[in-house]
């Protein structure tokens, strides 16, 4: 027995299983967590290396180059750079995507464990990170506080960051912007000299005075007691009493003789502002692959028990919560859906006219969606653009098996026969062909699970999504729809009067569209070398308009977030940088209204800061959060807020030495932030890339649309070295570290000892007084002294000089290299590097020196390169789907030029939108190769039945055009108006999936208007020419 | 006795088997698939991809009397629904067993 005349007779059973499906499709949709994007593993590892006391080249020479060396053969690797730095060196390896990162880092592991013996016996073992999109925060909050300010980080510490890193999820909260108590030991050099004392010499009482000492036990008759000296601080002020010498004269010196106790904060700490008030701000970052949406959501349950907890004064409230986009982009996404839904079911209604018939077809829409939820969870996926993109996808094909099967059953029914048995015949009858028409979509989405790259790991999804979908469909049509029909379906008894005035018009309508098309394709056929010329023109001519259409890596998503990051001259001081963001501050809240909230950062990050410490920071350095409102709520789009905020940069602060506005929050992010195209200069010697990388600017400058154009290797640091003269040193017997140490002492501070008060420890630091350390002759004048305790003038035996710091080392692919990035601004990618190519081809450059595009362009390219590849083997796959369907060679050629069209009306379509051609659109077009050969089938093989019945050629290319004609309208309308609520949409994020949207509406209506008078044109030319051939072959046998 | 050679779509097949047997006609022989097409209007019936439907046949051997009134509701049958396509030839049985 077959399916579907068992799912006939077994009615109940089939309903079950249906409903078993949803409910089970229900119940994972209710546990699927949301998400911007599929999981996209992390394909970077760090390799970091600390190797102290040696410049930038000698880490370069000694540290990473053996690293690099060993590393490069790993497994995957796409590309391998290093930063050397003084002091470290840090070793990055870009995966291919796709791969096990657990897998690659044990790799890793095994390749450092050969590597190390290598390295330099001072150098720390390298450490291994796994970095990946999980660094950036999800969530900012920000701080405001007034009376609580002084003691702010430690109750920011225990009572807001401790029980947000104990939420599910968190990888670690951060506070930035409130600086930890410190106490300071200022001393006072000239009274310290009076009295023979040195900076160590107090470190060191300091350190032994505060102390606890457990003496041991003893006992008292039959009791033993502990016995402990309690000698640490209660107050810092004690500290004062300390006697720490003796006078010449014989009397105490406390140490409050020669020095201040201040118990304040860190001296140099970064400070946050927000909406231009001073606070703090709370970063929080997720566990690597844990969901933004669902911890976004747990730390806003959590956050009013936590400000309960606060001092009064204490105002906690968001910069940036990540979640809030993502779920207005979802939520806008089920909205596009349901859209389509709606103008699916209108289209059905239109083309069928009974509600009974469209009821049994739309049927089929919830099952196979909700049914592929099953799927997502199963395999631990989330809700994300590409899953719910699939589900829009998908809403106008799936109801392609059903409307078949349905029609020919009412066929059967029409004629007479019962229902059930009209179900079973109707069925069995189309079964075939509705199988391989499915065949055909699944030969166009099933290789999209085999891309590799990052196009692979975003597509995979939609391959299996609605490769799931197109089976759904088919078994609901096999099952469901028969059965449906035999228990609604009825012979039709004559229309009620509403109905015959509601779908009357409609009915006419239709019908002079069919007498219409009739008639045009007779001419076509009549004329039919014209028309392929035509047609042929057409396609040729959209081809020739396809280089006046933009390309682009990924389309910029407006999720309302800039960040924007400012770099002074360096050295400049931190009030500087105070005084550049406030003015910043005011001019763009005013200017641009849409600004929700504003926060900025400056100064140095304390190491303990593990966002801040991931970022370069210093004194000099700005780095600004902007959230604007929801990109539906204003008129002007993120990246022209972006090119304003550059222009107000570039004319308005002339004291900014580089600033570069993100959209998104991040340079190069990928699929979010704008495109970038990256110049790598490769070349060994600074100065001559130096000077490469400088006249790649100016040219680039002049270029419109690049806007943003940084250099990556840093300015040369002025410094100050102090360069002693070992002879002299050893004159007065000290050696080169002890004097240098005793410098660190004095200037950055030694920590002696720690206060302890409720549990928390905080350090005591021993410096000069800030006011003896702030010029040269400060530094000349430093006493060092001996181990006979006598003192020298530093200026003695050494001098003070002034040096440029070399830059950090960059590397990629084991050699140097300087990258010039700029931001593709209002204008397509591939029109700038048009534009800038032969310019850097002129440039006159050392025969050393070699540039490279990378940046998006380069993943444009990968990823462009993929598509095209896996678009030729899928024609292919739909090639042979189609020629095992016809048993022929020649129909699925022919049915396959209506795909030309495709292209010729994504060209078109482009062009008109002015929209570029990227990932999204691409997809967009792949997808319509099965879309589009599915006409060409219905046509062909109905006009094939029709010469099988006896018509001649002529006959039965017109006769099946008309009645063909409904078919391919509604299965082509069902698409196109499931994809206009993606291309027209306004909601958040919808500037992602338009452009597939675009490409599909374009692609389909012109493939389809083409496809309906081109292919029976050529198909009366291969017939008639195929009929010729075998009257020769006839009449040539007869004249032998 | 006569026997009745019925020929008709497919979808007829219940319904004649059911009136047989409420017409007191118990045996029959019948082929679910058989090929054919009529002589005038009758569309073929191939189970093939341009003449997908397909068309059956029973033989039953009626008693004389019998013969008209299972002709008449044949004759019905084909009169409500003439697309579907229904013959029916009565021919002598000369012996049995």
């Amino acid at each position: 027995m077959s399916l579907y005349s068992s799912s006939v007779k077994r009615p109940v059973t089939t309903i079950l299983i249906f409903v078993a499906l949803i409910v089970l499709g229900l119940f994972s949709l209710r546990s699927l967590p949301i998400d911007l994007f599929p999981d996209v593993e992390t394909n970077t590892i760090m390799v970091m290396t600390s190797y102290a006391g040696t410049s930038a080249s000698d880490i370069e020479q000694n540290v990473t180059r053996p690293l690099e060396n060993a590393l490069n053969s790993v497994e995957h690797l796409k590309h391998i750079t290093s930063n050397s730095r003084e002091n470290i060196s840090i070793v990055t390896l870009e995966f291919e995507y796709g791969y096990n990162i657990e897998t690659l880092t044990n790799d890793v592991r095994d390749k450092l464990d050969m590597v190390s013996s290598m390295l330099p016996d001072d150098a720390n073992t390298p450490i291994i990170f796994k970095f990946s999109s999980d660094m950036i925060p999800i969530v900012l909050l920000s701080v405001q506080a007034t009376q609580s300010m002084p003691g702010l980080y430690k109750i920011l510490d225990e009572n807001v960051a401790n029980p947000l890193a104990r939420v599910d999820g968190v990888g670690s909260v951060s506070i930035a912007g409130a600086p930890k108590r410190e106490i300071h030991v200022y001393l006072d050099p000239l009274r310290m000299e009076a009295y023979n004392l040195s900076v160590e010499t107090i470190a060191a009482l300091i350190g032994a005075e505060n102390r606890n000492i457990p003496g041991g036990t003893f006992d008292i008759g039959n009791e033993t007691y502990p016995l402990r000296v309690q000698g640490e601080f209660s107050d810092p002020q004690q500290m004062g009493n300390m006697v720490v010498g003796m006078s010449p004269m014989g009397g105490v010196v406390h140490l409050s003789d020669v020095a201040r106790i201040d118990d304040s904060l860190e001296e140099r700490a970064q400070e946050s502002f927000n909406n231009g008030h001073k606070g703090a701000m709370i970063i929080v970052q997720k566990q690597s692959g844990a969901n933004s949406v669902q911890i976004s959501e747990k730390i806003a349950k959590e956050l009013p028990k936590i400000q309960k907890n606060l001092p009064s004064d204490i105002k906690l409230g968001y910069i940036v919560d990540t979640s809030d986009n993502i779920r207005n982009t979802i939520g806008s996404l089920v909205e596009t859906v349901l859209f389509a839904l709606l103008f699916v079911g209108i289209v059905v209604f239109v083309f069928l006219g009974r509600w009974r018939a469209t009821v049994i077809v739309l049927v089929t829409i919830p099952i196979s969606l909700i049914a592929s939820f099953i799927y997502l969870y199963a395999t631990g996926n989330s809700l994300n653009i590409v899953s719910l993109s699939a589900l829009s996808i998908a809403i106008g094909m799936v109801v392609d098996d059903a409307i078949v099967v349905l029609e020919n059953v009412t066929t059967h029914i029409e004629r007479g026969s019962a229902p059930m048995q009209a179900a079973v015949n109707g069925t069995n009858e189309v079964a075939l062909s509705v199988m391989a028409s499915t065949l055909t979509l699944i030969a166009v989405f099933f290789p999209l699970t085999l891309v590799k790259g990052m196009t692979g790991v975003l597509f995979k999804q939609l391959g299996w999504m609605v490769t799931i979908m197109m089976v759904l469909s088919l078994i609901c049509a096999l099952m469901l729809t028969p059965m449906l029909c035999s228990r609604l379906l009825r012979l039709n008894v004559g229309d009620t009067k509403i109905f015959q005035k509601v779908y009357g018009p409609i009915l006419k309508v239709l019908n002079k569209i069919d007498d219409f098309y009739a008639k045009v394709l007779d001419k076509c056929v009549a004329h039919r070398w014209i028309t392929t010329a035509t047609a042929l023109g057409v396609f040729i001519a959209s081809m020739f308009l396809m280089k006046f259409v933009g390309t682009e890596f990924f389309p910029t998503n407006d999720n309302g977030r800039l960040g924007v990051s400012l770099e002074l001259p360096i050295g400049s001081r931190v009030d500087l940088a105070k005084d550049v963001s406030q003015r910043i501050f005011k001019e763009w809240t005013q200017k641009y209204p849409e600004i929700q909230s504003f926060n900025y950062t400056v100064g140095q990050a304390s190491s303990d800061n593990t966002f801040a410490s991931m970022q370069s920071n210093g004194s000099h350095i700005i780095s600004m959060n902007i959230m604007l409102n929801k990109s539906n709520e204003r008129k002007r789009g993120i990246t022209e807020i972006a090119g304003m905020m550059r222009e107000d940069l570039k004319n308005n602060y002339p004291e900014l030495k580089r600033a570069m506005v993100n959209v998104g929050g991040g340079r190069g992010g990928g699929m979010s932030g704008q495109n970038t195209i990256d110049f790598e200069i490769y070349g060994y010697d600074f100065t001559k890339t130096d000077s490469v990388a400088q006249r790649l600017k100016r040219i680039l400058e002049k270029i419109p649309g690049a806007a943003d154009i940084n250099i990556s290797r840093s300015d040369y640091q002025p410094e100050y070295h102090v360069d002693f003269d070992r002879e002299k040193l050893a004159l007065y017997g000290l050696n080169l570290s002890t004097a240098a140490t005793a410098l660190r002492n004095r200037i950055n501070g030694t920590t002696a000892s720690y206060f302890r008060e409720d549990g928390m420890e905080y350090d005591i630091k021993v410096m000069y007084d800030p006011e003896h350390r702030r010029s040269i002759s400060d530094i000349e004048n430093i006493m060092l002294y001996n181990t006979m305790g006598t003192g020298v003038r530093l200026k003695e035996v050494g001098t003070v000089t002034e040096q440029f710091y070399p830059p950090t080392i960059e590397r990629k692919d084991r050699e140097r290299i300087i990258t010039v990035s700029t931001v593709v601004q209002d204008r397509a990618m591939s029109e700038i590097i048009a534009e800038a190519q032969p310019l850097i081809d002129k440039m006159d450059k050392p025969a050393d020196v070699m540039i490279q595009l990378s940046g998006s362009y380069e993943d444009q390219q990968d990823s462009f390169g993929d598509l095209i590849v896996l678009g030729l083997l899928i024609i292919l796959l739909v090639y042979i789907v189609m020629a095992s369907q016809f048993e022929s060679f020649t129909y699925p050629g022919i049915i396959m030029t209506s795909i030309m069209f495709a292209f010729s009306g994504i060209v078109l379509i482009l062009l008109l939108t002015r929209t570029n051609l990227n990932i999204m659109s691409m997809i967009g077009g792949i997808m319509l190769i099965g879309i589009v050969v599915k006409n060409g089938i219905v046509l062909i093989d109905y006009i094939n039945l029709n010469r099988e019945r006896g018509m001649s050629i002529r006959r039965a290319v017109i006769n099946g055009g008309h009645s063909r004609l409904r078919p391919v309208l509604m299965t082509s309308m069902t698409t196109i108006l499931g994809m206009v609520p993606m291309a027209v949409g306004t909601g958040v994020g919808s500037e992602m999936w338009r452009p597939m949207g675009i490409a599909v509406i374009g692609g389909l209506t012109m493939s389809t208007l083409m496809t309906l008078l081109f292919v029976p044109t050529m198909y009366t030319i291969f017939a008639l020419t195929g009929i010729r051939r075998t009257r020769k072959k006839l009449h040539d046998k007869n004249k032998k | 006795m006569k026997a009745i050679f019925i020929a008709f779509d497919e979808a007829y097949y219940d319904r004649i088997v059911e009136m047989l047997q409420l017409l007191n006609c118990r045996g029959f022989t019948g082929w679910r698939e058989v090929q054919g097409r009529g002589s005038k209007t009758g569309e073929p019936h191939y189970a093939t991809h341009a003449w997908p439907s397909i068309a059956s046949a029973i033989l039953t051997v009626v008693d004389d009397r019998r013969v008209d009134v299972v002709l008449d509701e044949l004759h019905q049958m084909d009169l409500a629904t003439p697309k579907l396509g229904l013959r029916a030839f009565v021919l002598p049985v000369e012996r049995t067993i």
